[in-house]
């Protein structure tokens, strides 16, 4: 009998078995060569993660609660919204959770910046080439379906456990919002206004920052808004290779069925969620109304 | 003629009838399949014995010391747990055990299973006055933590371990707590990785670990000295509101094969063959090696114990089982 017919094809055991051996084994020596170099590279990254959640962790709660309250205010001009925010900080550190939900905050804050930093530049160069999107999608596609401890454990063996590798599996998840959005937002400016700037003799520089991405802001805001909000979705993963937080209680909450403290802890990442969503969307939302004005 | 007839159907019936209530004396069993790999092995190895030798519809869930003791005296579910550490749960099995809820099947390690507070043995090689706790206290830059600087990292167990409250309250009882700071490394996974990681590069590292595991045959390591057993103050050491922990050493530990009492009632011939499930710590390394080595997943390394280990498990059965088994295998 064909038993390839009903048997799907399969390498045989022993061969399947090799390949996998000898992926690992190029791997463990690639770490064992490279990786104090790749870690001494990221410690200027550590240090200032933990200079920052210092910062946080020092600062008086009230002036926290003030500058966040400013931001606040600054971003979104809504008094409403302002006092909601201060009223959850409020509840949290009320509940005992001020300490990581400031541990959190910075390792958001961090990790946002730093998606930022890479998405936008990426959603222009994707924006600016056809060949560059169909390079890219494919990439942020896998980042966003792989699951993360499939790459979790590999950055463990280069950087151990803690706040860098935990930084890393933040943005690999949270990036690609931004930078899919940043291209959208640049690809759907209007065709005629970009050939009235060219009339005008805009450059291409000219044309990029002043035209293309003024424009493209209130969907770079949304990509923004995304990217926090998947971060904050993180917040567990990371806790399991040790970074701390609040998804440390979750986990402790999760493996030892305390069913509050996984509640509280939960509903502390949703408030900062919110917050976050709320700031950045009023804020976006704003640069929209001013320029329906002007 | 009717009555032969009639005879010969009831006789027909009654075989089935039999026939189902003897495969149905098994029926279905869901076994703990324990996010370590030596119960998980264990967990695999129970499966393919009670499907193919004794016709249960057996079924692997996964589970974890609390939560599946809990499981198991609140819902009966699963069945089995192959491998419970008595220290990690010894209240809640000794109470449902009173109850009548849970059934202590046998010792599944024969030598008893090992934890404590490691070092690498390159470490204690480079300086080897390093063996005891007391000499690596004065070393925090040793095993330094690199987001708490001035101070060395002590990796204890993931949360929803028992041995996280144990090690909280030894951290304490030693005064660890002003020259390290206990690393909570999230999950089991992490932990073994940050070991891995720190053998790759000859770094020192100092954990929590237990054996028997792969990690520890793999990645030698020493058991820190200069900690004692006590079993009077022991208790309070693995109370999580322990208000005045005392310096202690975990015990050799008993891990058991831990039933719920209805698959003991249920299937008394499978529960005989998880009764006599039992085998030494060498054993298990070995095997745990062979599946680290040949990256095998828990079924597979199952199935090489059975094919290469055949008089070990042979006399936890009968003969006729044993005979369906390896016709399965």
């Amino acid at each position: 009998m064909v038993s390839w017919l009903w048997d799907f094809p399969t390498l045989d055991e022993g061969a399947l078995r090799a390949l996998k051996k000898s992926f690992d084994s190029g791997y463990r020596v690639f770490s064992r060569n490279y990786g104090d170099a790749i870690e001494g590279g990221f410690d200027p990254l550590l240090h200032f993660l933990v200079w920052f959640e210092r910062l946080l962790l020092n600062a008086p709660w009230w002036l926290v609660i003030v500058v966040v309250a400013g931001l606040c205010l600054g971003a979104s001009r809504s008094v409403r919204l302002t006092v909601g925010v201060v009223a959850a900080f409020f509840v949290i550190g009320f509940l005992g959770m001020w300490e990581d939900t400031m541990r959190t905050l910075a390792i958001i804050f961090v990790s946002t910046l730093i998606a930022i930093a890479i998405g936008i530049p990426l959603g222009i160069a994707m924006s600016r080439s056809d060949r560059v999107q169909a390079i890219i999608t494919p990439v942020l596609d896998v980042m966003q379906t792989m699951p993360s401890f499939v790459y979790l454990i590999p950055v463990v063996m280069l950087f151990g456990l803690g706040k860098i590798p935990g930084l890393i599996a933040v943005v690999i998840y949270a990036v690609p919002p931004v930078i899919r959005l940043t291209n959208l937002g640049i690809r759907l400016v209007d065709e005629e206004v970009l050939e009235a700037a060219h009339a005008f003799g805009a450059g291409r520089w000219q044309l990029l920052f002043g035209v293309q991405l003024p424009l493209a802001l209130p969907n770079v805001m949304a990509g923004i808004n995304q990217t926090i909000m998947m971060a904050l979705a993180m917040v567990v993963i990371a806790s399991m290779i040790g970074v701390k937080g609040l998804g440390e209680p979750v986990l402790r909450a999760v493996n030892n069925q305390y069913f509050a403290l996984g509640l509280f802890n939960g509903a502390a990442v949703v408030t900062l969620a919110i917050v976050f969503d709320r700031i950045t969307q009023s804020y976006g939302r704003r640069i929209q109304e001013k320029r329906r004005t002007t | 003629m009717r009555t032969v007839m009639a005879g010969v159907l009831a006789g027909a019936f009654m075989a089935v009838g039999l026939g189902t209530a003897a495969h149905g004396a098994c029926g279905k069993v869901t076994i703990a399949e324990m996010s370590w790999a030596s119960a998980g092995v264990a967990a695999h190895i129970q499966d393919i014995i009670l499907g193919q030798g004794y016709g249960c519809q057996s079924e692997l869930v996964p589970g974890n010391t609390v939560p599946t003791v809990t499981s198991m005296t609140e819902k009966s579910e699963p069945d089995i747990a192959p491998e419970i550490w008595l220290n990690s749960a010894r209240e809640p099995i000794e109470k449902a055990v009173a109850e009548g809820r849970l059934k202590v099947a046998g010792e599944i390690l024969s030598d008893g299973g090992e934890e404590g507070w490691f070092v690498p043995a390159y470490v204690v090689k480079q300086n080897p006055e390093l063996k005891t706790l007391q000499a690596v206290l004065e070393r925090p830059d040793l095993f330094p933590d690199k987001e708490e600087p001035g101070k060395g990292r002590f990796y204890t167990c993931p949360s929803g371990w028992a041995c996280q409250i144990i090690n909280a309250n030894l951290y304490k009882a030693y005064g660890l707590e002003e020259k390290f700071t206990l690393f909570d490394p999230g999950s089991g996974e992490g932990l073994a990785a940050a070991i891995a990681k720190a053998y790759e590069r000859e770094e020192p590292i100092f954990a929590y670990y237990w054996a028997p595991t792969s990690v520890l045959g793999r990645y030698p390591m020493v058991k820190l000295g200069g900690m004692t057993h006590d079993p009077k103050s022991w208790k309070c050491v693995t109370d999580k509101d322990c208000a005045d922990p005392k310096p202690n050493q975990y015990p050799k530990s008993v891990a058991y094969t831990v039933v719920t009492s209805g698959f003991a009632k249920s299937a008394p011939e499978a529960f005989r063959f998880v009764s006599s499930f039992s085998w030494p710590n060498k054993l298990v390394n070995a095997l745990l090696a062979w599946k680290d080595d040949n990256q095998a997943t828990g079924r597979e390394t199952a199935e090489y114990f059975l094919k290469n280990h055949e008089a070990v498990w042979t006399a936890w059965v009968t003969a006729d089982v044993a005979a369906k088994v390896k016709a399965g295998l």
